[in-house]
């Protein structure tokens, strides 16, 4: 691999972290697959375009911060107030964003930021060509600071603990719906963060760039999880950041070889399917192994 | 202190399952008192403690609570200052996070706090100190995950987290009944301490006359969602686990 494809691999690894920080809210902690994700993504990138086509690349962040906790917002309130299927709740606000992100974006499907300053083009001036590289480790590290703050705090833990155990939650006096809103809003409003990084780096927004980006959020929680086990909050965030990394520079590994890039998707899928069904198919296969070894018992015996 | 006031709960009203599970309960605790409740299945012992702890809206009558109607006050309101323990171990505690974090989160709960606050180091010690009262040596255990430990020290961590801050209330739904033994005898041991050192008002289900006897200052009897029996002083005193089986049948 190239220096330049290792960069590559290292930039996109760290702007999805962000993407998987916000899933590992809602599919670690509140145990939901939040399927908002792929439409609060787009809605980010969206709003940081238009935004920074006009010149204001910093207040296009803002914008996709808040936009993205409205959309948050918006599932919560589906699956509680309205008693919607979590999972039904997130396709439907998935389904009504893309209307919304193509309204944001003027009715144009894609959004080209060529020439237009952004927040990396002043870091530019470090003249290293880890640069992009710079800037997203600092945004990162200022949101893994305040969430591992946040989830310390008495609100913090009541959504963990809203996620582990609702009916202790409610012996607790914890509003778990509440609590719920604030979560899913966290959650799409960190996602759309990530878009809005991913459009000012690649300079364009596309109103198609947001699907599977559940599938690979869950692709890097999943190597992460693997790479570190303890899953305390700390180590958790850790591990969600060198899980997306990992899964970026496999692709970018996976690209040296003349392996078609379309096929990328696919692959994701696959790792996540492989990682999700591997402990129920070791299961299967350690009381398969035990039926044999008590029938060849068996025959020894008679 | 508790005061309820002919309060009724029909299930499935108007068909033929109809079933008054509650069926007008007035029922008048003083402040300190620790009544055991025992009956048969379907008794409405469970029901009522859903009544009073708001997972179930009665039909009609009141519950009073010190001096607050807390009849239709929603669920969550009410357990900031009533305690409620599950026979289910696994249903007072949050599996996946440690014992310290289920702790806090009770005790801030309970004490109003900003939602943003965390807590102090010394709400930390007060809450390990609380918990090494318990002679289980759970305070040199505060960052297990509480999935790990036993049924019965899950249910002495519970008791702990209802009553950290003394609640106005505490319901004890057969709380013993999935623990093996001697893990239900701890319990008990504990359960009696808390409640005797704090002077909490609690009302215990219990299906082990003996210890229905044995503990607390009074012990009523339900059956069909009625009060049928109601023994203080004296008269419970002579009460016997003999006595009281007569009456079951």
């Amino acid at each position: 691999m190239s220096l330049t494809a290792f960069i590559g691999a290292m930039e996109l690894g760290l702007v999805y972290s962000l993407l998987a920080f916000g899933t590992y809210i809602s599919f670690r902690i509140l145990k939901v697959a939040d399927l908002t994700v792929d439409g609060s993504f787009v809605l980010g990138a969206a709003a940081s375009a238009m935004l920074t086509f006009e010149g204001m690349p910093v207040v296009g962040i803002v914008a996709a911060l808040t936009l993205g906790a409205i959309a948050g917002v918006i599932t919560a309130l589906l699956q509680t107030k309205m008693g919607i299927q979590p999972i039904l709740a997130g396709i439907l606000t998935m389904t009504g964003l893309y209307s919304i992100n193509l309204m944001v974006m003027g009715g144009k499907a894609n959004i080209p930021l060529l020439n237009k300053t952004n927040i990396f083009t002043n870091a530019e001036n470090f003249g290293v060509r880890t640069y992009k590289i710079i800037v997203l480790a600092a945004i990162i590290t200022v949101v893994f600071i305040i969430l591992n703050w946040f989830f310390r705090t008495l609100l913090g833990l009541s959504l963990r603990a809203t996620g582990d155990n609702e009916d202790m939650c409610r012996a607790s006096s914890i509003n778990t719906d509440s609590v719920k809103v604030v979560g899913f809003a966290l959650s799409n409003s960190i996602v759309a963060l990530s878009g809005a990084l991913v459009a000012q780096m690649q300079q364009s927004a596309d109103v198609n760039m947001g699907s599977g980006m559940v599938v690979i959020s869950f692709a890097s929680l999943i190597i992460g999880s693997v790479i570190i086990k303890d899953n305390n909050i700390t180590m958790g965030l850790l591990s969600v950041v060198i899980g997306s990394i990992i899964y970026r520079l496999i692709i970018a590994l996976i690209l040296t070889t003349n392996f078609p890039p379309s096929y990328l998707k696919l692959i994701s899928a696959i790792v996540v399917i492989t990682a999700l069904s591997l402990p129920n198919l070791k299961r299967k296969m350690e009381i398969n192994r035990m039926g044999r070894g008590r029938k060849y018992a068996k025959n020894q015996l008679s | 202190m508790l005061r309820i006031n002919s309060v009724n709960k029909t299930f499935n009203k108007n068909s033929l399952d109809e079933y008054a599970a509650l069926n007008n309960i007035n029922l008048h605790i003083s402040q300190g008192e620790f009544v055991t409740i025992i009956g048969g299945n379907g008794a409405g012992k469970s029901t009522l403690f859903n009544a009073i702890s708001g997972s179930i809206l009665c039909d009609s009558g009141e519950i009073i609570l010190g001096d607050e109607d807390i009849t239709y006050m929603p669920e969550h309101k009410r357990a900031s200052f009533i305690g409620r323990i599950f026979q289910d171990p696994m249903k007072g505690t949050a599996p996946n996070m440690t014992v310290g974090e289920n702790l806090i989160i009770s005790y801030m709960r309970s004490t109003n706090r900003n939602v943003i606050g965390v807590p102090s180091k010394k709400e930390k010690d007060y809450i390990r100190e609380h918990l090494s009262s318990l002679n289980l040596g759970l305070e040199n255990r505060m960052k297990t995950k509480i999935g790990l430990l036993s049924g019965g020290q899950r249910q002495a961590v519970t008791l702990v987290m209802a009553t950290l801050v003394k609640p106005k209330l505490l319901l004890l739904d057969e709380h013993t009944a999935a623990l093996d033994p001697v893990s239900a005898k701890t319990v008990t041991e504990i359960t009696k301490k808390i409640v005797s050192e704090n002077n909490i008002t609690t009302l215990m289900i219990t299906h082990n006359i003996s210890s229905a006897l044995d503990m607390g200052t009074r012990t009523i009897m339900m059956d069909s969602g009625r009060i049928v029996m109601d023994l203080k002083g004296e008269e419970r005193k002579k009460a016997t686990v003999q006595s009281l089986l007569a009456k079951f049948n």
